[in-house]
């Protein structure tokens, strides 16, 4: 390839939050290109890898990286990609290919409530966010649109339209906790983007199980579905574009980005607007990358605060058998949840959370006990078939606050390419750990409502991630302390703005895609408004905003 | 119950052709383990080191029938992993006929007594229940669909992947 590509709007990554505000700039005329480090991977060729995994209860297996972009993977070793300077592990889990980590979510969709951008003002925690929730509202709307999200009313996130579609049915699992743990605690449908009914082209669920690690029917939205929404629209994806550097100007603009080809041939990329969409590790990681005489620590880093404030939703939890055979594994993955702990007064003490069911089938896990405790002989199918009938979880998802020593900065080591590896610095401090403590008692009351027995906790100081790699390039008003402004453009160069769920001041305690999602359509409409769309002069217009 | 396909255990391998050589999987058990898989005892063993597989495996799972093709697919696997599989099966079918250990003892006997045979009712069992041989980086695919831990819940359950059925059809209560 040695044509100079050029384009209006160039957008760095093509995982689901890149891909959607490529889609909307080019459906209003833009001329798009979105650069990805990761192949086009095929849906099918997906499903058969799970199926042929050795390891299946590892969801990254089916994702092996590719040598020119790797990405972190654990099992059956760690591939050194992630360093870890401690003192808690952060294995981040992501996906650098075409379409990006969606490839493997449960399709959570959730907004915030009102009051997580306001925890500093009320709780006296955290920071407030440069917007309100009222403005968040119509850009997660528009977001729900195009996932096709189904959901229920009662979650504690208000909302000034329906949802598009009615929640997914609700398998018999989660309708026996609800009845159950009715009315101590509420157990309701979680908000999803899988489809109750056909939606955009798509069918509904058939009850796969296996949302995690793939959908294999395309019930369940995903990055994929939205570069092809954005290539409908006229983006040009170059995929196996492993970008290395962001070029400024002498005025501090950005005048192009840098790729490696797997050849490792370097390709220059011009354009007027940029968009870094390469999700809150590798994209700052590629702006401490993009240091350079005038910027001596990294692109859009005069704060000091690109990488920091690094979050994501550790979880506690507990596994027991219930004195009913429940048998997990019949419909979604995670269909219900409790959301009464999302916020409260509490907050100025401790983490809120959310209490989530998991509908996983617990076959292969069950398995793996029984092998690993000998069971053998006739007991073998009989404790199989029980205790899969029987086990069931519920986890807690807590928020992290914000701090500045929780951080990504670049390794020493360097990956096959010669580019650094991301290092990750954090800890889990005592606002999180004490709502681990405090959850541990709707962990018992959740246990003895459903005749719980053979309780097992998770171990104490013991947190898994969730991979909602949040913060590390947050937004805010003072260009001191933040790295975006509330419309995701970098405070330092006015033609770079950055489309993540990076930009996020704080996690919150739910599943921050949506979220990410809403700030880049929101982004997308603050640099090419939807309205210019409907004037006849289009083209110059878009000229004229795009100089 | 018989195996599913009972003239196909090896038959086609190394099996003489001469049906008064024909063996038989009694040959291989004791009234001990015989009694624990008595359905097997009348199936054709028609190479010793397959024979004592099949009914080693049938006395760690607990079953009362095994896919004989899929016995084959996983000894050879088995087999390719661990270098003396063949002798390791013969002496620990042969410690259980001798000893009379029970199946929910075994791991903790041979455990408890440092035996060089502790790893291999994991690697049989992990075989025919997860469809996995081997561990770690080693560790391969070699059933996931007939992999027992599907068989034994295919009435309740589809294994991951594979639609449970129509939209809305795990709403109702399991039909057990």
């Amino acid at each position: 390839m040695s044509e100079q590509l050029s384009a209006d709007i160039v957008v760095i990554g093509s995982g689901i939050i890149g891909a959607l505000a490529a889609r909307r700039l080019a459906q209003q005329g833009a001329s798009v290109l979105i650069l990805e480090a990761g192949p086009r991977l095929e849906r099918a060729r997906v499903v058969a890898a799970f199926r042929n995994s050795p390891i299946k209860g590892n969801w990254m297996a089916p994702y092996p990286p590719s040598p020119w972009a790797p990405h972190p993977i654990y099992a059956p070793k760690d591939n050194g990609y992630l360093k870890q300077a401690g003192p808690y592990p952060y294995p981040a889990e992501y996906i650098r290919a075409v379409g990006g980590t969606t490839w493997h979510w449960a399709a959570q969709a959730w907004r915030l409530v009102p009051n997580d951008v306001r925890i500093k003002s009320l709780y006296g925690v955290g920071v407030d966010w440069p917007l309100s929730y009222e403005e968040l509202d119509p850009w997660y709307q528009e977001a729900e649109e195009i996932l096709g999200v189904a959901g229920a009313d009662d979650t504690g996130s208000p909302r000034q339209h329906p949802f598009p579609m009615a929640p997914v049915a609700e398998p018999w699992s989660m309708r026996r906790f609800r009845e159950r743990l009715a009315p101590t605690y509420a157990v309701v449908a979680n908000t999803v983007a899988r489809n109750s009914r056909s939606y955009d082209g798509r069918p509904a669920c058939v009850g796969n199980n296996s949302c995690q690690p793939i959908c294999p029917v395309n019930a369940q939205y995903l990055g994929i579905n939205a570069v092809e929404a954005a290539e409908a629209a006229g983006a040009k994806v170059v995929p196996n574009a492993v970008v290395y550097r962001i070029e400024h100007d002498a005025r501090g603009r950005i005048a192009a980005v840098h790729y490696y080809a797997p050849d490792k041939s370097e390709h220059r990329v011009t354009g007027k607007q940029f968009i870094l969409a390469a999700n809150g590790i590798e994209s700052p990681k590629l702006l401490l990358l993009s240091a350079s005489d005038t910027y001596p620590n990294g692109l859009a880093n005069r704060s000091g605060m690109v990488g920091r404030h690094l979050m994501d939703h550790p979880s506690t939890s507990l596994s027991f058998y219930a004195d009913e055979e429940l048998w997990l594994g019949r419909g979604p993955q995670s269909p219900s949840s409790i959301n009464t702990l999302r916020d409260g007064a509490f907050r100025s003490r401790h983490a809120p959370y959310r209490l989530d069911f998991t509908n996983i089938s617990q076959v292969l896990n069950v398995t793996n006990d029984l092998i690993k405790e000998g069971v053998y002989g006739a007991e073998f199918e009989k404790q199989l078939r029980w205790r899969a009938a029987r086990q069931v979880n519920v986890k807690n998802v807590l928020e992290v606050l914000p701090n500045p020593d929780n951080r990504i900065t670049l390794s020493a080591e360097k990956d096959a390419m010669g580019i650094p590896k991301p290092e990750a610095h954090y800890a889990i401090d005592d606002y999180t750990r004490r709502a681990a403590e405090v959850s541990k008692a709707d962990f018992a009351r959740i246990a003895e409502l459903m005749g719980g027995t053979g309780l097992r906790y998770s171990a104490d100081g013991q947190f898994a991630n969730n991979q909602h790699i949040t913060g590390t390039m947050s937004m805010g008003n003072d260009p001191a302390s933040s790295v975006v402004d509330a419309f995701g453009r970098t405070h330092d160069h006015e033609n770079l703005f950055i489309c993540s769920t990076g930009v996020m001041p704080t996690a919150a305690t739910m599943n921050s895609t949506l979220t990410g999602v809403a700030l880049a359509l929101r982004t997308a409409e603050h640099i090419l408004p939807a309205k210019q769309l409907r004037t006849t002069t289009a083209h110059s217009d878009r000229e004229a905003s795009l100089a | 119950m018989a195996l599913d396909e009972p003239d196909s255990v090896a038959a086609n391998r190394d099996d003489p052709a001469d049906p008064s050589r024909r063996r038989l999987l009694a040959g291989l058990l004791t009234a001990y383990t015989a009694s624990l898989i008595p359905w097997a005892l009348a199936q054709p063993a028609p190479h010793a080191d397959r024979g004592a597989f099949t009914a080693l495996s049938a006395i760690l799972v607990g079953r009362q029938a095994l896919d004989a093709a899929q016995a084959g697919r996983l000894y050879d696997a088995l087999a390719a992993a661990h270098p003396n599989f063949p002798a390791d099966v013969q002496a620990l079918l042969t410690l259980i006929n001798e000893r009379h250990i029970d199946p929910l003892q075994l791991q903790a006997t041979l455990d408890g007594e440092h035996s060089p045979l502790a790893p291999l009712p994991r690697s049989i069992v992990g075989a025919w229940a997860l469809g996995v041989v081997g561990s770690g980086e080693g560790a391969r695919c070699v059933a996931y669909e007939t992999a027992l831990n599907a068989v034994i819940v295919a009435d309740v359950l589809k294994p991951p992947t594979y639609a449970y059925g129509a939209y809305g059809s795990w709403t109702v209560k399991p039909n057990i």
